[in-house]
């Protein structure tokens, strides 16, 4: 039993390596550390015949300290608070209207391809970090289970395709950016906009604390306009 | 070895702060989750400068360094929901796609105007 935990434990850590140098020299959506390490695990998982309940020891462990770490991101926003500060009112406004077209376009989206109704409530959180995410959506009617899946799908995306997606759009202002990222995939996305910049990784840690803290308080309010 | 013993302190009380925090959002019901909590706590105690930058600076740049690793274990979850993907993977996968370029290319590019039109005033009044 031990030994299957710190299989799993060494197997996920070495696996981690390997994408965080190939991304040092090749990056692309594709070797996004934490979308490339995800899907190693999962084929090897499934090669030597692992279930997701053996694998939960392990995930204990190496989870360990997401909390502290998550703190921790206090640190870029300290440094980086009068660049913030001078910039507060274009933050606020971009966080909320992003945040609500979130919103609404998960919820829309989730209608026109004729999601079931516990669904579409459901999609309405995936932007806001897990628990968070798991806390409102009874409120509104929808699954934790299936919400835990679209926030960490999201996230993932986010994180692999987000930077890729700006520079398209022609969006270059590094607060811009992390904000983006921060509101619409929380701390997976956080965690690649800290690769990017200080000054990307500070505004995503703010947007990922202020979406979370604001989407539960206008959620239940919103979604009844939409029903 | 000096070091190392420095590197635990600092984590210690980047945990301590993580499990005070964890205890209030319990303690008064909190809608926000532990970590996030700590993190405002710990933002407000290093602008009031009761936890200094150099205590916990080099245990946060490593935990930083390699978030993306924590997350790692929570999204290998995913394995357990091919049922789910086969059957409506590609409509919550389009969804998931859809509102997340719409949500980030509002957020940021609307942040980018309205800091872009206050960036060219500022650069006006200078050269008058």
């Amino acid at each position: 039993m031990y030994g299957l935990t710190l299989f799993n434990i060494s197997l996920t850590l070495l696996i981690y390596i390997g994408p965080r140098v190939l991304y040092r020299h090749i990056s692309n959506p594709f070797t996004t550390p934490v979308l490339l390490t995800t899907i190693l695990v999962i084929i090897v998982l499934r090669i030597v015949d692992i279930n997701y309940e053996q694998y939960t020891p392990a995930k204990e462990w190496l989870t360990y300290l997401l909390g502290p770490a998550t703190v921790a991101l206090a640190v870029p926003m300290y440094k980086n608070r009068l660049v913030i500060r001078e910039k507060a009112i274009q933050v606020s406004v971009g966080l909320t209207v992003g945040s609500l077209a979130t919103i609404a376009s998960a919820i829309g989206i989730s209608k026109m391809l004729n999601l079931s109704e516990r669904i579409q409530a459901t999609s309405a959180v995936k932007a806001v970090t897990t628990p968070v995410a798991i806390e409102i959506v009874p409120i509104i009617g929808g699954d934790p289970t299936l919400a835990a899946v679209l926030v960490i799908t999201a996230g993932i995306f986010g994180a692999a395709f987000g930077s890729l997606c700006l520079t398209l759009f022609k969006i270059h202002d590094p607060i811009s950016r992390g904000l983006g990222i921060g509101t619409v995939s929380h701390g997976i996305g956080t965690s690649q906009a800290v690769t990017e910049g200080r000054l990307q990784g500070a505004v995503s840690s703010v947007a990922m604390g202020a979406a979370a803290i604001l989407t539960s308080i206008i959620l239940p309010l919103i979604y009844k306009l939409f029903n | 070895m000096k070091n190392a013993v420095l590197f635990l302190t600092q984590l210690l009380i980047l945990l301590a702060i993580y499990s005070v925090s964890n205890y209030i959002v319990q303690l008064i019901n909190l809608p926000i989750p532990g970590s996030v909590l700590g993190m405002i706590l710990l933002f407000i105690c290093l602008s009031m400068k009761i936890v200094k930058l150099n205590y916990i600076e080099k245990a946060a740049e490593y935990l930083i360094k390699h978030l993306a690793l924590f997350f790692v274990p929570y999204a290998v979850g995913l394995m357990t929901y091919g049922d789910l993907i086969k059957t409506s993977g590609w409509k919550l996968l389009l969804m998931i796609v859809g509102s997340t370029v719409i949500g980030l290319v509002v957020t940021s590019g609307i942040t980018q105007y309205l800091s872009s039109k206050g960036t060219k005033k500022h650069v006006r009044s200078d050269s008058i």
